[in-house]
């Protein structure tokens, strides 16, 4: 039985990205720079006679969280799987460095949120795509190192997958529901280069169990679960205060000890329930089919398995 | 003098002929081709268990591998056509006759073995029709079935997935004809007694459970907002009109999208306990938050559904469940209910002409049936009343005569444009080219025009039983037909008039608010939430999985 008070949530995982945006933000607040009115689209994909998009899929801005300013951008995942490319591109990037050349300005933001619903790079604008996934991570890399948090939050269909998988994992903190995805290739492209016995993308379940948003966060790979409506986003993105670590030395070598460790230890496995019991859950088999608040209790109970980013 | 047992004696001489491969009635797996070899004559009738949802998968791989020089010219009578082994016998020529209901993915392959002159088609049934048929004139010499556990007496427990099982048995046992079942395991003791041992010959433990396709899952998550739409309308526009308590749906998403408004706009709407509370259906995951909310009372299956087992066990004031704890299905006595004891069938179609005929065939594909012309039927026999019955069928006669007969509501949804943006309505079936091509002196339509009662699209619904005469059903399909060829054609003056008698209604001739059509209005949005309105007692296959 889902009650009443339920049932009619707006999900993260359904909305479009402007409906996550007015879902995050104080209502009213967000101020979108290059909006659809400015009409500035992809110069490629008309030679694919494909239909561009007045936003590119991209939409940045700033708006308030609780009346903290924050700087604000979202993938839309439905326009060609959210991909990384030409336009779309210049404008996260565009928006980081004014991020980071603010810091100690009055124009300057408490946090970036980044709304990542992406596959990756934009096949048709591969080589403008690929520079727009390095370009962005440098970008992030100056806001952490200009005292900025950059937080990704992930809960969107098209999940977080190459470039966007990288973008991710450089960001101060990740905040995934259980339909998020983070990995850097997707699964299938890993059943297309190494056969169906070592990845079965058709396989649902299992692409889940391997990829999705409550093994991201026992493992590491995320910092805060959330439920998957927009209000359980919203409260998360509330409470990021600025305690990241530091993007400094020290940060990166524990993150690297943290990393081989993990590889020492789970390395062999070849499905996470393998992992869990390593690790010591109580429920190894079944963390798929927990309730939204058992596994929550789960993990107050396990704790954040890494203080390192 | 006449002999009167000659069949008695051939089914004698058949089951001596196997001793050597048997063990009471148990056949190893490696000796069944050999057995079926040896009980299987050419030219007989043969129905090899498959519907459109459980199969006698290992019986049809092994019937494959028989001599074809030994057996052949075998007539197929079964009422789904659905692996690819089944096409093979034809192929290979074991096979040559072929009488059915449905056939599903291998539509297509039906289709090109037709053409190539490989498949003698007898005719294509809906499943009530071919059961009755097994009765009269195509009773099988022998079946192979599939059940879930025997006993060494060959007492079967068919389970959850019954279906067609006992209808096959009762034609082929008390005519002379031989059954021989796979069975998923032979046990001691069967948990219940689906079928009696005394009709079961030959049992065999398959090296793999027999398979299940998941037919009858739609993912909310793919309901799109169009469908909403159509849902919301269907609801005010009849179910809230005709008030039908016992009804069946089909299979689309867009009565799925009625299922899951069930507990949210059908509510708003105040007809919760009003309407659709008793069920000729199959398993739908989509109906368990319309269950939970307390909306039914009863549900009778053709079949089961993977992943419902536990919960339809959990629920047995709701599902016919036997007194071992899980579900008991009947399709021939389920097709029989949707037939005579259900107001309304209600479905999707992919194309419907300008009198109402609707069909699922492409020019390429034969897919058969299944059951919903029965579900889609006025049942002429029909003799008790209902309210919703009378009403439409006081329409249907303009209220005049002192003697009025009821209707069923046959209603069906189609959206104007379908995949691939093609025409939902066409001036000429496509199964009409089919049947023109193949040479079929019968076109196979799935619901005739004179049957339907309703077409909702996302335009509004058109109620042909206020229809006067076949200009006035052209007009009202029109009307509704939006931006298509056939709705660009309509006449503008004569479809206002049909407006203006309610014979066509609009969204907002209902008072409903198109912005009100979203996703945010269903009661479940993905597959896990239909696990969690189920207390995690549905256990969805792991296709429809996103977590």
């Amino acid at each position: 039985m889902i009650p009443e008070n339920v049932m009619n949530q707006p999900s993260w995982y359904e909305s479009s990205a402007r409906a996550r945006i007015e879902g995050l933000l104080d209502a009213g607040s967000f101020k979108e720079i290059l909006g659809p009115q400015d009409h500035v689209m992809s110069p490629h994909l008309a030679l694919f006679d494909l239909p561009p998009a007045f936003d590119d899929g991209m939409i940045i801005g700033r708006g308030l969280i609780d009346g903290r300013p924050v700087a604000i951008a979202a993938q839309e995942g439905q326009f060609m799987g959210g991909t990384f490319a030409e336009v779309s591109g210049a404008k996260l990037v565009g928006l980081l460095r004014a991020v980071a050349r603010n810091a100690g300005t009055p124009q300057e933001v408490s946090t970036v949120f980044l709304l990542l619903d992406t596959g990756g790079v934009r096949l048709q604008e591969a080589n403008a795509g690929e520079m727009a996934v390095s370009e962005t991570i440098h970008a992030i890399l100056d806001v952490r190192h200009a005292g900025v948090p950059v937080v990704a939050l992930i809960g969107g269909r098209a999940g977080a997958f190459g470039g966007g998988g990288l973008v991710t994992a450089c960001c101060s903190h990740i905040i995934i529901s259980e339909q998020g995805r983070i990995s850097v290739s997707g699964p299938e492209v890993i059943e297309t280069n190494k056969g169906v016995e070592e990845f079965d993308s058709r396989d649902r379940a299992l692409v889940w169990r391997v990829t999705g948003g409550r093994s991201r966060v026992l493992l590491g790979g995320a910092d805060s679960y959330v439920k998957g409506d927009i209000g359980s986003f919203r409260k998360a993105a509330e409470v990021i205060n600025n305690n990241a670590p530091p993007l400094s030395l020290e940060t990166l070598e524990r993150e690297q000890g943290r990393l081989e460790h993990r590889l020492k230890a789970y390395g062999n496995c070849h499905d996470t329930p393998e992992i869990w019991v390593i690790a010591g859950l109580s429920t190894p088999a079944g963390i798929a089919d927990l309730t939204e608040d058992d596994f929550i209790d789960l993990l107050v109970k396990e704790g954040v398995r890494h203080d390192a980013r | 003098m006449t002999d009167w047992t000659k069949q008695k004696a051939e089914r004698a001489r058949r089951v001596a002929a196997v001793t050597s491969l048997v063990s009471g009635k148990v056949v190893e797996p490696e000796n069944v081709t050999s057995l079926l070899e040896r009980i299987i004559c050419s030219g007989d009738r043969v129905c090899l268990e498959g519907d459109n949802q459980k199969q006698a998968d290992f019986l049809a791989e092994s019937l494959t591998r028989v001599d074809p020089a030994q057996v052949h010219d075998l007539h197929i009578v079964q009422s789904g056509l659905v692996l690819s082994e089944h096409i093979d016998l034809f192929r290979l020529g074991i096979a040559r006759k072929l009488d059915f209901s449905y056939s599903g993915p291998q539509s297509g392959a039906i289709a090109r073995a037709l053409d190539q002159g490989k498949i003698e088609l007898g005719a294509i049934h809906t499943y009530i029709e071919l059961f009755a048929r097994y009765f009269v004139d195509l009773t099988p010499h022998v079946s192979l079935i599939a059940a879930v556990s025997a006993d060494r007496n060959g007492n079967l427990y068919t389970g959850p997935n019954t279906e067609d099982t006992p209808t096959i048995v009762e034609a082929t046992a008390y005519k002379n004809g031989i059954v021989i079942a796979q069975v998923n395991k032979i046990v001691d003791e069967v948990p219940r007694t689906d079928i009696p041992g005394d009709q079961v010959d030959f049992i065999v433990e398959a090296p793999r459970p027999f398979y299940v396709e998941p037919l009858f899952t739609r993912d909310p998550a793919a309901v799109t907002e169009t469908q909403i739409l159509m849902a919301m309308i269907a609801l005010k526009g009849i179910y809230a009109e005709y008030r039908p308590r016992r009804l069946n749906h089909g299979i689309g998403f867009a009565t799925a999208a009625i299922e899951l408004l069930l507990p949210t706009y059908g509510k708003q709407l105040g007809l919760q306990g009003e309407v659709a509370t008793h069920w000729a259906l199959n398993p739908h995951p989509t109906l368990i938050p319309a269950i939970e909310s307390g909306w039914v009372q009863q549900i009778h299956c053709f079949g089961s559904e993977v992943g419902m087992d536990h919960y339809m066990s959990a629920r047995s004031d709701v599902y016919f469940i036997g007194h071992d704890g899980t579900l008991r299905s009947n399709r021939l006595l389920c097709q029989n209910a949707g037939l005579y004891a259900c107001d309304m069938f209600i479905g999707s179609t992919l194309q419907i002409d300008l009198a109402g005929n609707s069909s699922t065939v492409t020019p390429d594909r034969i897919a058969g049936f299944g059951g919903a012309p029965n579900m889609g039927a006025d049942a002429h026999g029909r003799r008790h009343i209902s309210d919703a019955w009378l009403k439409a069928g006081r329409e249907a006669a303009g209220n005049n005569g002192p003697l009025v007969r009821g209707r069923k509501l046959v209603v069906q949804m189609a959206e104007t444009f379908g995949e691939g943006m093609k025409p939902a309505f066409v001036e000429e079936l496509d199964s009409i080219v089919l049947a023109r091509k193949l040479g079929m002196p019968l076109a196979p339509v799935m619901i005739f025009g004179d049957d339907v009662t309703h077409i909702v699209t996302e335009e509004g619904v058109a109620n042909l039983l206020l229809c006067r005469n076949a200009d006035e059903i052209e007009q009202a399909i029109r009307g509704v037909a939006g931006y298509t060829p056939v709705g660009l054609a309509r006449d503008r003056v004569k479809v206002e008039a049909l407006r203006q008698r309610g014979v066509i209604r609009r969204p907002e001739d209902l008072g409903i608010d198109i912005l009100q059509a979203n996703r945010n209005l269903l009661a479940a949005r993905s597959v896990r939430d239909l696990v969690t309105w189920s207390d995690g007692l549905y256990a969805p296959p792991s296709k429809f999985r996103n977590w």
